[in-house]
């Protein structure tokens, strides 16, 4: 017998409204253009370094807030170490390149499966605790990767490992990283999007609200924790792996440091935790208000207490992020709702 | 035949020694009754027979398989569900969504299906509708009544098709109507459905008149199992209550 598959949410009376019929054309269009800005590198004599760089980092860590939210905000787990990933990505990456001159488009798939795998086996061992334990177990991961990769001089230790520029001009240097980034954020908020429309993610929910329960309803609560650490762990090193040729350099200091940990964790609360939208307007939210502000204030701390300011005003009107809150109040633009 | 069998069951708490060398027996097609007075052991003893806790010693055998040193995800899908003294739902997903997660999930391909197929919804919809709160389905179940959420404990055990359904103070705290319909229902699914339960009940006139078997706990262990009208005129048992009522 056929029988359609559908997602339990998907039978709101909500869903037969005019928004959530034209939001598939609205998202299409907000791609398309997306798609088209490098395309205005030739059209113009300006140069859109500027625009583009500041689109790569918004990418970035949408994938970055995208991909914690599977383990951080559908099961519930708080990681503040899921710069790990990044590190081994970028570091892979980063080897590959400058032992075997493989370019690091090529190594990104790649180094996610290593950042996976090891994602797999770390969250055996960590996910047997939860709560405060489980959150530190997360900070030690970064300090003790932070102090091998310090001390260990075929990675380059604390100085880190120089990596070479692409053969392009400076016109054309940030495109191929502009349309990868935006590839890998498009796909983990696909990928993201799909967990939270599956039994998987379905489990994983109930796991984040009672485990005991989650258990006894006949959710393999252990197996479902350690494939969500393992799945939030792959488009994280995907992207550290592109990050690192993009700014030519992987050094401990930028991604093993606890700020990096810690902000897809406040993107992410920012925009509402464990709904599927909500990394993504984190992350953009933060990453254009730190701009602003550095434009405003330029890169003094300012920037710092100011997003900080920024995001508790927020948190004390929007406690479940601005996604969450919104969709509490019923009044979530059908465009933002993709759970 | 004994679908489920617990041998010498024992588990303290520190000092305290909550179930003590506990045997009894459920038969196949049974309502099977688990009373005591309060702090007798029966809440605990169904947390080691659904795996939530493990037992200090002692033996489960539910269908012919010993299962005490099973996770409880796998006891659920041998067969056997419960329910909370204190009801357990996921609150902040909806009623229909409660009803889903326990839903048993086949494989990998099934892990990653679409969380609810159409056939699965009916069948949640058509179990809600048994205990008469299918309009709440896309309610969140925070914002249930305590007896609606008790309905729903009960009818959410149901998706997933088990043999054995542990049920712990079912109409604790209900009103006598509901009371009354958690009881017919739980006939209808025992004599229609040859559904096995055992039921942790303090309502004596409730469980004498639907149970075919009593088990008496008290202190930890167990003092007596027998048909209702036996069980109830044994001097032992008599004791045990009024020995907590001179308390
Ligand atoms: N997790 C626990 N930690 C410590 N002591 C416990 C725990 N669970 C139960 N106990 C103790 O074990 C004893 C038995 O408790 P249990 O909940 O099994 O009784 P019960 O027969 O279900 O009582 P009631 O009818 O009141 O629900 C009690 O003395 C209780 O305080
Ligand atoms: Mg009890």
């Amino acid at each position: 017998m056929a029988t359609a598959d559908v997602s339990v949410t998907d039978n709101r009376d909500t869903t037969t409204s005019s928004g959530y019929k034209s939001r598939k054309y609205i998202l299409g269009v907000i791609v398309a253009a997306l798609a088209l800005v490098p395309v205005l590198q030739w059209q113009t004599t300006n140069n859109l370094n500027f625009w583009l760089n500041l689109l790569i980092i918004i990418f970035l860590w949408i994938t970055m807030s995208t991909s914690w939210n599977i383990i951080g905000g559908y099961a519930g787990y708080i990681s503040l170490g899921h710069n790990v990933f990044a590190a081994i990505g970028g570091y892979l990456a980063a080897m590959l390149l400058l032992r075997l001159d493989i370019p690091v488009f090529v190594t990104a798939p790649f180094a996610g499966l290593v950042a996976m795998v090891v994602g797999f086996v770390i969250g055996l061992i960590t996910l047997r605790v939860r709560g405060p334990a489980f959150i530190i177990s997360t900070i030690a991961l970064v300090l003790v990767l932070r102090t091998i990769i310090d001390n260990w001089d075929f990675l380059g230790g604390v100085r880190g490992l120089t990596l070479p520029l692409i053969g392009l001009d400076v016109q054309l240097v940030k495109i191929p990283f502009y349309y990868a980034m935006l590839l890998v954020a498009l796909l983990s908020i696909y990928f993201s999007y799909w967990i939270r429309h599956s039994k998987f993610g379905l489990g994983l929910r109930a796991i984040s609200q009672d485990e005991i329960k989650a258990e006894t309803a006949g959710i393999p609560t252990k197996m479902y924790k350690v494939l969500a650490y393992a799945a939030s762990a792959f488009f994280i090193g995907v992207a550290g792996a592109l990050w690192s040729q993009y700014v030519t350099f992987v050094d401990p200091g930028t991604y093993l440091i606890i700020l990096f940990g810690a902000r897809p964790v406040l993107m992410t609360l920012l925009g509402g935790k464990g709904t599927v939208a909500g990394p993504v307007v984190g992350a953009a939210l933060v990453i254009l208000a730190t701009e602003f502000s550095e434009s405003q204030f330029g890169g003094t701390e300012l920037n710092v207490i100011g997003v900080g300011v920024v995001m508790i005003i927020v948190l004390l009107f929007f406690p479940d992020g601005l996604v969450g809150s919104l969709r509490r109040a019923g009044r979530l633009p059908a465009l933002l709702d993709w759970d | 035949m004994a679908l489920l069998e617990i041998h010498g069951l024992n588990k303290a708490f520190g000092g305290l020694q909550a179930v003590r060398d506990c045997s009894f027996h459920v038969e196949e097609g049974s309502i099977t009754a688990l009373i005591g007075p309060n702090g007798a052991g029966k809440t605990t003893a169904f947390n080691l027979i659904s795996g939530v806790l493990r037992a200090d010693s002692g033996r489960v055998i539910f269908r012919g398989e010993q299962i005490q040193h099973l996770p409880p995800h796998q006891i659920t899908r041998r067969g056997m569900s419960r329910t909370f003294q204190i009801s357990r739902n996921l609150e902040d997903l909806t009623v229909l969504e409660n009803m889903i997660v326990q839903s048993p999930v086949h494989g990998w391909r099934g892990l990653l299906r679409r969380s609810m197929s159409a056939e699965e919804r009916d069948r949640a919809m058509e179990l809600l509708e048994f205990v008469g709160i299918a309009k709440l389905a896309h309610a969140e179940t925070r914002d249930l009544s305590y007896g609606q959420k008790k309905l729903l404990d009960f009818a959410s055990l149901l998706m997933s098709s088990p043999k054995l359904i542990l049920l712990d103070e079912p109409a604790g705290g209900v009103n006598p109507a509901l009371l009354e319909s958690i009881m017919e229902r739980i006939t209808e699914l025992n004599e229609q459905r040859g559904i096995t339960f055992l039921i942790v009940e303090h309502n004596m006139e409730l469980v004498m008149r639907i149970s075919h078997s009593v088990v008496v706990m008290a202190y930890g262990s167990v003092i007596a199992q027998d048909a209702p009208d036996i069980v109830q005129n044994d001097p032992r048992v008599l004791q045990a209550y009024l020995g907590e009522v001179t308390l």
